[in-house]
Formats: C-alpha cells, sequence, structure tokens
C-alpha cells in the first residue's frame, strides 16, 4: 500500500472513531493529514511527538469512505520526522535495544527464571544465545544506517559477547521497560 | 503443507515464556513439531521500527524470513505484532522484484537470501484452517467452563484483510469458533474488536493515554462478567496484564482478570496444569482462577 492522503476530503470521521483522539485532545488525525497534504512544514511541531502516539488499530482506516491508507501515512509521516532527527527519546531507546541486542526487549533476570522453572533454555535460542546472529544484526544495522539514526551523540557503548550482552542489559532496560 | 519453524519475537520468550511452552506443549499435542528458528532476531516491531526506517525493518524481517526458509519452514507467529512484520514483509517482498533484490544484497553480506518460496502464518489462523474446529475439540479431554472475553488485536485482523480475506469478511468469528472448542463461552462486550492501546510504539511515546484506552476495555470486560482474558498476542497481553496493575495504582480501581494466550487456554483443555503453562507467572494475580481450575468450577 502506498499514501493516497489526496482522496481525503476532510470528513472528520477518522477523528470521530480514534481511540488515541478520544483520550488525547491534541491528537487529531485527520489535522495531521490535512497539515502534510499542504506541506505544512513550519507546522511540524504541532505534529511532533503527537503524531508517535498512534496505536496504529486500523479503527480510522476502517470508518473512511475515501479508504485513505491512513496508517500508511502515518508511517510515512514518522519516518520523514526521524530522519530529520526527530524522534522521541523512549523510541531512541528502543532503537538502541534493537542495536545492542538484536531484541527491542531483551531478556531479564526475571524472564531467565522464569523460563528454567518452566523447563525452556535460560536463554531463549534467538539472537540472545547466538553471537553470530547478534553479530549479523550489527552487521545489517550498520548497512541500512539505523545504528547512526539511532545513537546519542556520545555513542553508546557497543557489548559485543553474549555473555556481556547481560550486565549491561539490566541497567539500560530499566528505561525503557517493555517500551516497544 | 510444509513444516513450521517457531518465530518467538521478543515479548513471549523475554516476558512471557509461558506463551513460549504453551505453545510447544500444544503442538506437541497436536502431533505437529515445531523447528527452533535459531538466531532470529526482534521481528522488527511493525508499528515503531518500520516508521522509523523502512528498508530496516524490511531488511531484519527478511532475514527472519531467510532463516526459516534455509529450514524448508514456514514461519509461525506467536504474535500479532510479528505477524503483521513477517506477513507484510514478505508480501512486499514477493511482489517487488527491485526491492527484493535491495534487501538480499544486504542479506548476502550476513550469508543468507530471502527466496520468498515459503508463507508466514499466525497460530489462530493455522489452528482454525489447518487443524479445524472440530479437530481441535476432538483434542479436548479437559473441556472447559468457563466465559471468556476475546481480544482479537488489531494486528490478527489487519493483515488477514490482504491474506486471507474470507476470514475477515462480514462478522469475524474465526477466533471465538476456536475458544468455544474448549468448552468456554466467549461472551460478546462492547467495543470488542478495539485495540487494546500499546500499539504501533504508543505504549513508550503515550504511556498514560493507552492505559485510558485500555482501562476502557476493561471496564466493558469487566461488565460482560468474563472468568478470563483471551488473547492472540504477547504484546496485548502485556498491556492487559501488567497494564491492570498500573490503571489500579493510578486509578484506584480494583481490576483482577486473569490474561491468558489462546495456547494457554487450549492447554488447559488438553489437561496441562496451569503451572505447565505458567498461567501462574502474571502480573495480574490468576490464583484464584487456578483454585477455580483445580476444585473443577471452571471445568465442564
Ligand atoms: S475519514 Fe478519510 S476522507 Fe474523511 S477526513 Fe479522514 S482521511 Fe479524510
Ligand atoms: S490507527 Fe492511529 S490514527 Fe487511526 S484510529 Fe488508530 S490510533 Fe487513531
Amino acid at each position: 500500500m502506498s499514501s493516497n492522503i489526496e482522496r481525503c476530503y476532510q470528513c472528520g470521521q477518522c477523528t470521530s472513531v480514534c481511540p488515541m483522539g478520544e483520550q488525547e485532545q491534541t491528537y487529531r488525525i485527520r489535522r495531521f493529514l490535512q497539515m502534510e497534504k499542504l506541506g505544512l512544514e513550519t507546522e511540524e511541531s504541532m505534529m511532533v511527538p503527537f503524531i508517535f502516539y498512534c496505536t496504529t488499530c486500523y479503527r480510522c482506516q476502517d470508518n473512511c469512505p475515501q479508504d485513505v491508507n491512513l496508517v500508511d501515512a502515518v508511517l510515512a509521516i514518522r519516518e520523514k520526522a526521524v530522519h530529520k532527527g526527530k524522534m522521541l527519546e523512549a523510541h531512541k531507546k528502543v532503537g538502541q535495544m534493537l542495536v545492542n541486542y538484536g531484541h527491542a526487549v531483551p531478556t531479564n533476570a526475571d524472564a531467565m527464571e522464569k523460563r528454567v522453572h518452566l523447563g525452556l533454555d535460560k536463554r531463549p535460542p534467538t539472537v540472545q544465545a547466538s553471537i553470530e546472529g547478534l553479530s549479523e544484526i550489527k552487521t545489517l544495522l550498520r548497512l541500512t544506517g539505523f545504528d547512526e539514526l539511532v545513537a546519542e551523540s556520545k555513542p553508546v557503548e557497543h557489548v559485543e559477547s553474549a555473555a556481556m550482552m547481560h550486565q549491561t542489559c539490566f541497567t539500560q532496560q530499566q528505561v525503557v521497560e517493555e517500551g516497544a | 503443507m510444509s513444516n513450521l519453524s517457531l518465530f518467538l519475537g521478543c515479548v513471549a520468550p523475554n516476558r512471557y515464556p509461558g506463551i513460549e511452552a504453551a505453545t510447544k506443549k500444544t503442538f506437541s499435542k497436536l502431533g505437529i513439531e515445531l523447528d527452533d528458528l535459531e538466531g532470529a532476531s526482534c521481528c522488527p516491531a511493525p508499528g515503531v521500527f518500520r516508521s522509523f526506517d523502512k528498508v530496516t525493518w524490511l531488511t531484519l524481517a527478511s532475514r527472519n524470513i531467510a532463516l526459516s526458509e534455509e529450514m524448508d519452514d514456514d514461519v509461525l507467529t506467536i504474535c500479532n505484532g510479528c505477524y503483521s512484520t513477517l506477513k507484510e514483509a514478505d508480501h512486499e517482498l514477493k511482489s517487488d522484484a527491485d526491492l527484493k533484490k535491495d534487501v538480499n544484497e544486504k542479506l548476502f553480506e550476513t550469508g543468507h537470501e530471502f527466496r520468498g518460496q515459503h508463507d508466514v502464518r499466525h497460530v489462530i489462523e493455522y489452528l482454525y484452517q489447518e487443524i479445524g474446529v472440530e479437530g481441535i475439540r476432538e483434542l479436548v479431554t479437559a473441556p472447559l467452563n468457563m466465559r471468556v472475553a476475546v481480544h482479537y488485536g488489531c494486528h490478527l485482523v489487519q493483515p488477514l484483510k490482504e491474506a486471507d480475506s474470507r476470514l475477515v469478511s462480514g462478522d469475524i468469528t474465526f477466533f471465538d469458533e476456536l475458544v468455544e472448542a474448549t468448552g468456554a463461552t466467549s461472551v460478546d462486550y462492547e467495543d470488542k474488536m478495539m485495540c487494546c492501546g500499546a500499539g504501533g510504539g504508543a505504549r513508550a511515546a503515550a504511556h498514560d493515554a493507552t492505559l485510558r484506552i485500555t482501562e476502557k476495555k476493561l471496564e466493558n470486560m469487566a461488565d460482560a462478567q468474563v472468568d478470563c482474558i483471551i488473547n492472540a498476542c504477547p504484546f496485548c497481553h502485556l498491556q492487559f496484564d501488567s497494564g491492570q496493575k498500573d490503571i489500579n495504582e493510578g486509578s484506584c480501581t480494583s481490576y483482577g482478570i486473569p490474561v491468558l494466550h489462546y495456547t494457554q487456554l487450549l492447554g488447559l483443555a488438553m489437561g496441562l496444569s496451569p503451572e505447565e503453562l505458567g498461567i501462574d507467572l502474571n502480573v495480574t494475580s490468576t490464583s484464584e482462577f487456578i483454585e477455580k481450575i483445580n476444585d473443577g468450577s471452571l471445568m465442564a
């Protein structure tokens, strides 16, 4: 699917069913689309951070009489903002989790204990148990430039081995507990 | 039909491993071997990573699918978010040769290739279409007797609109039917198809607002007097389970509805114990629920 917001005729039926709009007065999906359509770059500050509040539930899209692909439009607006450096701190941390551990939500002591209790391996058979797998992820994220995109100006410590991976995991994790 | 590799994602193995255990145990009772997908990563999450950088999202998704293809397996997901990412990435790459070439150039650097000869399945649609409601019913040895609130989740329904629209046109019932095959009753409640609140990166961006969405759903579920919530997604599971604690603390409410993934419900109906399925490991207490399983009052 691609963006087709030119089809929008501003009826507002998207905003009227949006669960986020119901909770947050500042979150107005119809308005964001209109601003995007008009290319109102100067008003961008009105969209960020709000555009990142969308739960991607597709309710607006299901309710749109013009078959506008609203969720694709939201994602495209976000991507543009992120590439201009306008990423929310919480999302940047989630991105760093991916770069460092290959998971947006990496394991922790509690999860490992539960796994053992259930008779599962302490570490799941994912990149968390594969140094080679993790290094493949890091290679790919370097090739796409994602590591730079989510880097702090002061580079975050890169952890090289699955064994070491753990210790730093806990401290960083408290910052964005399950934030994906 | 291809063999299956189990794609774990992040939240199931690293927060709710009971869902992983329940999937393995119920599939073993179904006589289906699930291969481990060694070295798999985050899917990566559809709302956040797809909107940060689409090429990154496609590249990591294609690597996960490629790992499964190397074993000649279809991918089985147990999470709506993973399903949305892998199903949609798979579809995009299969239908756009240039995109596939681009992604493969990167994947070659790590020794993998996305061939696009396999499929991505979600556990719920897989069970519904490959085993069938009757097939599930036949495998139930400990029929249940409880009222449940089924939560489909947005990213189970949305990808199916493109992949298998038969399941999602008109009244959507496939998940309810699977639930009822265990003997449980799927109770109707207001705004049943509404989002859990957590998706799209909103949980990180606007935590309190997402909890208010969750609270509305919980209110409607509680009004319907259900014994538990049944979901198909560890991220919805997390939002409902740990969300109840946050909501109770913030709004002086006292929600205490047990939250189960469908594989855990199915496990109970196949005679597995709540502990084997990790139902005792939730944030919101399930001890009363477990007592009622054990004393038979929630069993037929
Ligand atoms: S519902 Fe569709 S046509 Fe109406 S305002 Fe929203 S996007 Fe535009
Ligand atoms: S997809 Fe986003 S904008 Fe649309 S209804 Fe859901 S939360 Fe609102």
